[in-house]
């Protein structure tokens, strides 16, 4: 990185999720100088499929084929909802951008369409997104085509692998759970090849061995045999990490099949692959990166328009300015909020958070009530232009904005909607804060 | 002075001498530093030096060879890069002392044969004798200073007649400035002298030169009562010019000696009575044939040892030498390092060094010690706990590779830590990644139990372990298993021998379970590259790799105290 002892920037965004990411992204994208802080480690938690908006309302548990209906949806029964806020046309703009981002850093993404896409889990179990990465697609069409031709005869016949000793993936298991949808559906389990001494596999270090062609040609060579009448060829989630493309075309060019990969369980190779090729988008886009750095303290001046960033964590401490700042802190697990027996706060600022008026209202009486629960629509409220609200209702700060999961009114995970939520308010976000920091340039 | 005993002395202190410098340089032939030159037998160690001579010489190396005397032996060109008032010091010392050298200790074979004219007692001379001598004085202060401006706070390690040395070398310029200020104003001298090239003695005839000899030449008369007509001044330089101008300027350019002489002038006649002129001249002489004989076992062998190491290490890249040429560096290295602490002073473990209170981390304590354990001198019975400390400082040591860089002489400290680790190993007090791997984890948590009867991660030392001490540091794990996928170590460790048996969230489970003592012997934590994927990867925070490097730390001072039947020092 170049200019580590800058100290002023345009924008700080707090937080390095998939929220933090796509902020500093589309700032940087914007013309804006950028300085992020944070690990980027919770983006280990992702399986690398973008979702949407997967599932509204999440009481029905409906599932929508497409993502754009489903916000239509959305807009008309919660129009607070994060999401119902953002144009659905940017919304699209600003995953295409994202997407393309990541395409350029090596993780390459099927083109988006309209609708949303069915991908396996590693438990045989499907999952409705809308983004996924070219190496996970032949799964999806393949999947579909179950749904859509509905005719017993013509499924594609498929081989699914896996490798004794990775716990995390069993290819029997997913074979057994779809026996009944998809007759075509073979398994099988291999050794894996310079690792047959080892009692327990872990899935990144198999991603980077085949990141090394003479264990590639020894795995295709193993799997081959057992191709037979196999149209289709499925495998963990372990075809390279920042080589994933090159690994995958040399396993479709060596089987001579499509080859599609299945998400592991987080936090695994996906994770890993995404957080990687962010890093090195963030790079590419000349934003600073604080990885190890937290903030201990944050000041909005009111008169000089400078927020001031302490930073623990940097040898020595660091002091940062910046002229807007982003809040991309995420929830808990983000520890963007924090709960004590009490009341739900914000963490840095204690700004009000949006919350049940008691603790005995924060969870329903069933832990597993589709509905889901008051405390996963806790959050910051914000103003229009996305600036969360003080104690008297009007934004804490005039360049102060929120991304992604701090904000209220949204339960992500239940509806499918976390990238979605990420990238879409990322984007009107910092839509906003360019304008104002265009505006106040001129 | 007779001329039987001054050559007595000589040739004894000359046998002496060259006896101590073949048993001191034979040496280079028989100590052997490291496992890897073991084997190795005295004639390979003398062919690989014939054979190293041999094609260095007749090579284009030769150029090196010949660069390193001039740059490095003479001008002092390393010294001159780290520390330049040092270099100073010593460029006086090693200029004003050869010179002194050539010039007057060797006056009968050298400058007589160069300067058909020479008298010690004529200009330019008299003024060079002096600006030698005190060439030497100020490059002693200066070293001296330096040695003191860079002191590292812990006790540095000196040469045992390191100070009798530097006394006996003051000794001999002390003596000679007296020497030559007695004989400045020394009227005996001048009667000697007046009677040798005069043929007189009688103190009236000699009036008009003593006349002169006293207001020009210092000579300290104490019955020259007679007024100092012009007349008789003119006579007397009449007499000097025909008998003492060829061999004698004026004194005053002796710029040392003669104002001792002035100062001394009250008690010339007292010392003239005791024949000071005499036992000067021997306590100066001897005091030289004392520093000649003595030469091998002192510092000043050090004008012999570093100037062979240099031009030994440039005579071939280091890779370039065999086994046996290996051996004889090191030994050679051994006899060359000053003890100048230079190193001391840069050393990137000094700091902890003053922690642990243990000078053996510093690098010239580390050579005295690596040294003796070659030698046999170290690990002699009930001094166990100077092997242990020895050990620590070895195995604590970065191999950053300052010292090397450092050093004046050139020596190749890095070579010698690897070997004399890897002596330490083989005489029972290997690396603590080695002694504590030995044992199963599971063995040195049953021995920590039996030893201190608790086998729960209850602990009397939170100070020195404050991540694994406290649950706050690992109690965000998830078990979620990145720690492990990002691990080289667990990725590489397939072959069972090689296996960890913990991986990185076992360890962070251990913790959490309060089970520290379990994870103190695992072989994750010591075979842990430190690279800090686990830690930068680590979705919750947790600083997975400082609690490896705490859990190490922890192992050698617990599992230590085990070990050697002993509370932690």
């Amino acid at each position: 990185m170049t200019g580590e002892s800058r100290n002023t920037f345009d924008v700080a965004v707090i937080g390095a999720g998939m929220a933090g990411m796509a902020a500093a992204l589309f700032a940087a994208e914007r013309g804006l100088s950028c300085i992020q802080v944070g690990s980027g480690g919770g983006i280990l938690f992702a399986s690398g499929l973008l979702d949407l908006l997967g599932v509204h309302p999440a009481a029905e548990g409906r599932q929508w084929r497409s993502p754009f209906n489903a916000l239509a949806a959305l807009a008309q029964k919660q129009p607070d909802h994060p999401l119902a806020r953002v144009d659905p046309v940017a919304i699209r703009t600003a995953f295409e951008s994202f997407v393309t981002a990541l395409g350029e850093a090596g993780l390459v993404y099927a083109p988006l369409g309209d609708r949303n896409r069915k991908v396996l889990t590693s438990i045989g179990t499907v999952k409705t997104t809308f983004g996924v990465p070219l190496s996970m697609v032949a799964g999806a069409n393949a999947l579909e085509a179950l749904d859509v031709l509905d005719a017993p005869d013509t499924p594609p016949s498929c081989l699914l692998v896996d490798f004794r000793g990775l716990r995390e993936f069993s290819a029997r298991q997913i074979a057994a759970t779809l026996a009944d949808r998809w007759p075509g559906l073979r398994h099988q389990r291999i050794e894996f090849p310079g690792f047959e001494d080892a009692p327990e596999l872990y899935a990144a270090h198999l991603a980077r061995a085949l990141e090394s062609g003479a264990t590639r040609e020894r795995t295709i060579a193993l799997i081959k045999p057992l191709l037979g009448d196999a149209q289709l060829v499925g495998l963990p989630t372990v075809l390279g990490l920042g080589r994933s493309r090159e690994v995958h075309a040399a396993f479709e060019a060596g089987l001579g099949v499509p080859v599609f990969e299945i998400p592991t369980m987080p936090t695994s190779v996906p994770g890993l692959r995404l957080l990687g090729a962010l890093e090195a988008v963030m790079s590419a886009r000349g934003v600073h990166r604080r990885r190890q750095a937290s903030v201990r303290a944050l000041a909005c001046d009111a008169n000089t328009g400078t927020a001031t960033l302490d930073l623990d964590g940097v040898p020595g401490g660091e002091r940062v300015s910046a002229r807007a700042v982003v809040l991309a802190t995420g929830r808990f697990s983000g520890r963007g909020l924090t709960a004590d027996r009490g009341s739900v706060r914000e963490s840095i600022l204690g700004l009000p958070v949006h919350q049940p008026a008691s603790r005995d209202a924060w969870h329903q009486r069933d832990f597993l009530d589709p509905s889901g629960h008051a405390i996963n629509r806790a959050g910051l409220r914000t103003d229009d232009a996305w600036r969360p609200l003080d104690m008297s209702g009007k934004p804490a700060w005039p360049r102060l904005f929120a991304v992604g999961s701090i904000l209220a009114d949204q339960d992500w995970m239940r509806t499918k909607c976390g990238s979605g939520l990420a990238i879409a308010t990322a984007w009107a976000a910092t839509q906003q804060l360019a304008d104002q920091l265009h505006g106040t340039a001129a | 002075m007779q001329s039987a005993l001054f050559h007595t002395t000589l040739y004894i202190s000359l046998a002496l001498c060259v006896l101590g410098l073949l048993w001191r340089s034979s040496a280079w032939f028989r100590v052997r530093v490291g496992p890897d030159v073991r084997a190795v037998t005295l004639s390979q160690r003398v062919g690989a030096l014939l054979r190293g001579a041999a094609s260095a010489l007749f090579s284009v190396r030769v150029f090196h060879i010949l660069g390193a005397l001039f740059l490095d032996v003479l001008l002092l060109r390393r010294l001159f890069a780290k520390e330049k008032l040092r270099w100073l010091g010593h460029l006086l010392i090693l200029a004003g002392f050869t010179l002194l050298l050539l010039m007057h200790a060797f006056e009968a074979v050298v400058t007589v044969k160069l300067f058909p004219g020479y008298e010690s007692t004529l200009a330019p001379y008299l003024f060079l004798r002096n600006l030698f001598g005190a060439m030497v004085i100020v490059g002693i202060a200066l070293w001296f200073f330096g040695r003191w401006r860079r002191r590292t706070g812990l006790a540095s390690v000196r040469r045992p007649m390191a100070a009798a040395f530097v006394a006996l070398l003051g000794f001999v310029l002390v003596t000679g400035y007296l020497l030559e200020a007695q004989k400045i104003a020394s009227p005996q001298a001048f009667y000697r002298m007046a009677k040798r090239f005069s043929g007189t003695t009688d103190p009236g005839e000699l009036m008009p030169l003593r006349a002169l000899w006293a207001s020009e030449f210092g000579v300290a008369f104490d019955d020259l009562t007679e007024p100092m007509t012009p007349d008789v001044m003119a006579k007397g330089r009449q007499m000097h010019d025909d008998d003492c101008a060829s061999c004698h300027a004026k004194p005053a350019s002796a710029f040392v000696s003669y104002p001792v002489s002035r100062l001394l002038a009250p008690l010339t006649g007292f010392l003239d009575k005791a024949r000071a002129d005499i036992w000067l001249l021997y306590l100066h002489v001897f005091a030289c044939f004392l520093g000649l004989a003595t030469l091998p076992f002192t510092r000043f062998f050090h004008a012999v040892a570093v100037p062979a190491s240099l031009l030994v290490n440039a005579s071939a890249p280091n890779q370039a030498f065999s086994a046996a040429g290996r051996a004889s560096k090191r030994a050679l290295a051994l006899d060359a390092c000053l003890r100048c602490g230079i190193c001391d002073a840069h050393c990137s473990v000094a700091p902890l060094a003053r922690h642990l209170g243990n000078p053996y981390l510093l690098p010239a304590h580390k050579l005295v010690a690596t040294g003796a354990l070659a030698n046999g001198h170290l690990l002699r019975s009930g001094h166990e706990n100077e092997g242990f400390r020895v050990a620590e400082g070895a195995f604590l040591c970065t191999d950053c590779g300052r010292c090397t860089n450092d050093c004046p002489a050139g020596l190749d400290l890095e070579d010698l830590w690897q070997a004399g680790r890897g002596d330490l190993a083989a005489a029972g007090l290997p690396a603590p990644a080695q002694w504590v791997q030995a044992l199963p984890a599971l063995a040195w948590a049953e021995a920590l139990e039996a030893a201190h009867g608790q086998h729960t991660a209850s602990d009397p030392d939170a100070s020195c372990a404050p991540l694994s001490a406290d649950r706050r540091s690992f109690s965000r794990c998830v078990q979620c298993q990145t720690c492990t996928n990002v691990c080289p170590v667990v990725a590489q460790s397939i072959a069972a021998e090689h296996r960890v048996d913990l991986t990185p969230q076992k360890v962070m489970n251990l913790l959490r379970l309060g089970l520290r003592d379990l994870t103190l012997g695992s072989r994750m934590v010591w075979d842990c590259a430190t690279c800090y994927q686990c830690q930068e990867n680590c979705p919750e925070g947790v600083r997975v790799t400082d609690i490896m490097c705490e859990l190490r730390a922890l192992a050698v001072h617990r599992l230590g105290s085990v070990r050697s039947g002993r509370a932690p020092s």
